[in-house]
């Protein structure tokens, strides 16, 4: 990991859908070593909040920056930013592993893929069609498809659904490990992911 | 100077009048039609305004979509309402188009490549608005609907330029000819003149106020007791 | 200056790379189904076979016979030329290839996806039309031409509407209904191009430009405009 620092900022953000205000006047910035917890009850725009972060969706008003040395164009964002959420589908009709080599971008990753299917448990159904995978199973190839290409900004919604004891095990873990290196956004309403991350918003 | 636009806009309530007066009145008949020419003065203009509505509503969707920043308000709601427009007068010049081939020609429809092209058209702005409809309450109808309305006027050109001649070479005993040929002496040609300009006006001013209601509208949705 | 070039011929190479990716995974999601193809196929295979029954060995005028090629091709080919965006709407993984893919490598991918299945279409179609039919070609180099040519203006006058119709929640026959008005001039070119192939005298090849202009130019104006019909706002 080299050791530039990425700052993520955000001046006074506000998103609009029709009529109904979503959130406003939302501010804050992170950089590289900082992780960043969104709360909030269902429908509070936790989701879309980080949709507008990483570039996905358009904000009603404000900005949203991400700056290494200069700033970086919202063009280029998808190659630094590692997004997964609940909408987030891979390919029912591929293996996990062939999903994996979709999004894989270069083959200097490959000692680093054996190392994430083991730590998130996916080894042994790589060559699974993801159609016959378990709902957990699915989310933990979200993450693994999410993290894959090393990307220096993690944002993460709602990592935690559908896994299991062992999985949020991983998940934290992996998180623990990678925060330093990172800035990590998460959604979530875990108490216990929500320990993990250095400050937090709420949303509604 | 919103004083002057305004005042040009009302000045079609003198342009229409005069342009009918002129048409019935003022133009003599020509030679070989009679006094079923003077559908020209009617047909031709309507046949502009519709093309112009058209690129007017593609020249504001292409705005509309390089406009990131939403400095112009309303421009996808300002191009449907172009869009309406140019379809109501493409009906209008489908109609009077096939008078003029039942007095000319004999029957009010024979695919001559003209009314070809414009056909097609006609199902080219119908289909936007059904893609409108389906899109109804979504965030991305601006979009998509600008995009299909510059597909649509991306294909103008073909219809109105290309086609009638690829046609042409290969049916040449397409029955057109005496509406290109007709000899207009100089009343004629100010007469319609007149007309394509207070059909001009006709078209921003409907436009204009149909851009009025839409923002109105808009503005009693947003705050429903406004309207108390 | 010597960066800048290295810059752009790296992300040409990247784009390049990104296109066949995404052909690569299209190709093999659709042959693990198979859905468009076999109902393309299978519907050209009836349409035509009943055809040549109903007829009973008479044969059509040279014009019918063209209407009816067309027909048949453009009826096959509706349904899987939608498929390829309907589908990443239906199994819901337009957010995962919207996060791992550039706008302009997917427009491509898919056009080219789409120029594929539409030459495998004519490919089956034609021969299959030709054989039952009875349809005696004449000028068989200019009757190649203008299936290529028509189909290949289809594909790329289609694909865009696709897109939007996808987007739009791909309702029922709202692709057939936005498409066809913009396909019925290709449609009506393309018949005429093939009648005139079966027909003695020496065939134009002016609707064989018009054809090949008109896709050029709707996929010049759908490779600009993709990326907001795909992009969310």
């Amino acid at each position: 990991m080299s050791g530039i620092r990425y700052t993520l900022r955000v001046q006074d953000l506000a998103k609009k859908f029709n009529s109904t205000l979503l959130f406003k006047s939302i501010s804050f910035s992170v950089e590289t070593g900082g992780s960043l917890c969104v709360t909030g009850p269902n429908g509070s725009g936790k989701s879309t909040l980080l949709k507008i972060l990483a570039g996905i969706m358009n904000p009603t008003g404000g900005a949203v920056s991400l700056a290494a040395a200069a700033d970086i164009p919202p063009c280029d964002w998808m190659n630094h930013i590692g997004y997964t959420g609940p909408l987030v589908n891979p390919y029912d009709d591929l293996t996990g592993l062939e999903n994996i080599q979709f999004v894989l971008k270069s083959g200097n990753y490959a000692s680093r893929l054996d190392s994430l299917l083991r730590q998130f448990n996916l080894t042994q159904h790589r060559d699974k069609l993801v159609k016959h995978y378990s709902s957990g199973m699915k989310q933990r190839l979200r993450l693994i498809l999410a993290v894959l290409n090393d990307p220096p900004v993690l944002i993460l919604d709602e990592p935690g659904t559908n896994l299991d004891a062992g999985g949020r095990e991983a998940l934290s873990s992996f998180l623990d490990l990678a925060r330093k290196q990172k800035i990590i956004v998460l959604a979530t309403n875990e108490p216990g992911e929500e320990k993990l991350c250095g400050g937090g918003i709420r949303l509604g | 100077m919103k004083h002057v636009i305004n005042i040009a806009m009302k000045s079609v309530y003198v342009l229409m009048p005069v342009t009918i007066v002129m048409a019935f009145l003022w133009a003599p008949p020509a030679e070989l039609l009679g006094d079923y020419s003077r559908i020209i003065y009617f047909h031709v203009p309507l046949a502009w305004v519709s093309v112009l509505a058209f690129v007017v509503s593609g020249i504001l969707s292409v705005i509309f979509l390089l406009d990131k920043k939403n400095r112009f308000s309303g421009l996808d709601g300002k191009s449907f309402n172009s869009a309406a427009i140019g379809l109501a007068f493409t009906v209008c010049t489908v109609m009077t188009g096939s008078i003029w081939a039942k007095l000319s020609w004999g029957s009010f429809w024979n695919w001559d490549p003209r009314e070809t092209s414009i056909v097609f058209i006609l199902l080219i702005y119908i289909a936007y608005f059904c893609l409108q409809a389906a899109l109804a309450g979504k965030s991305s109808r601006g979009k998509i609907g600008s995009s299909y309305l510059i597909v649509a006027m991306a294909t103008l050109p073909f219809f109105v330029f290309l086609i009638p001649r690829i046609v042409w070479s290969l049916h040449p005993e397409t029955i057109i000819n005496v509406n290109r040929t007709i000899y207009m002496d100089d009343q004629m040609w100010i007469t319609l003149l007149t007309a394509l300009i207070s059909f001009s006006v006709l078209y921003v001013y409907l436009f204009n106020l149909m851009n009025r209601i839409m923002v109105l509208k808009h503005r009693i949705g947003e705050h429903p007791h406004a309207a108390d | 200056m010597s960066l800048a070039k290295k810059n752009s011929a790296e992300e040409g190479s990247v784009l390049v790379r990104d296109i066949l990716r995404n052909l690569q995974k299209d190709f093999r999601v659709e042959f693990r189904s198979r859905f468009a193809v076999n109902i393309a196929v299978s519907f050209a295979g009836i349409v035509t076979i009943s055809i040549s029954l109903t007829a009973g060995g008479a044969p059509f005028p040279v014009k019918v016979q063209s209407i009816l090629l067309w027909v048949v091709l453009f009826f096959s080919a509706m349904n899987g030329l939608a498929h390829i965006f309907v589908r990443e709407e239906d199994q819901g993984t337009s957010l995962f290839l919207r996060i791992t893919r550039s706008a302009d490598s997917i427009y491509i991918s898919k056009f080219i996806f789409n120029q594929i299945f539409m030459m495998i279409i004519g490919t089956v179609v034609t021969p299959l039309f030709v054989f039952f039919v009875g349809v005696d070609v004449i000028h068989v180099l200019h009757f190649i031409m203008s299936v290529i040519a028509g189909g290949f203006s289809i594909a790329a006058s289609t694909t865009p509407l696709a897109a939007m119709a996808a987007k739009a929640g791909g309702k029922g026959s709202l692709f057939t209904i936005i498409s066809f008005p913009i396909l019925l001039p290709v449609l009506w070119i393309s018949i005429s191009s093939t009648a005139g192939a079966l027909n003695e005298a020496r065939p134009e090849s002016g609707t064989v430009i018009f054809l090949l202009a008109f896709s050029g130019f709707i996929t010049a104006i759908s490779i600009l405009l993709f990326r907001f019909i795909w992009l969310e706002n």
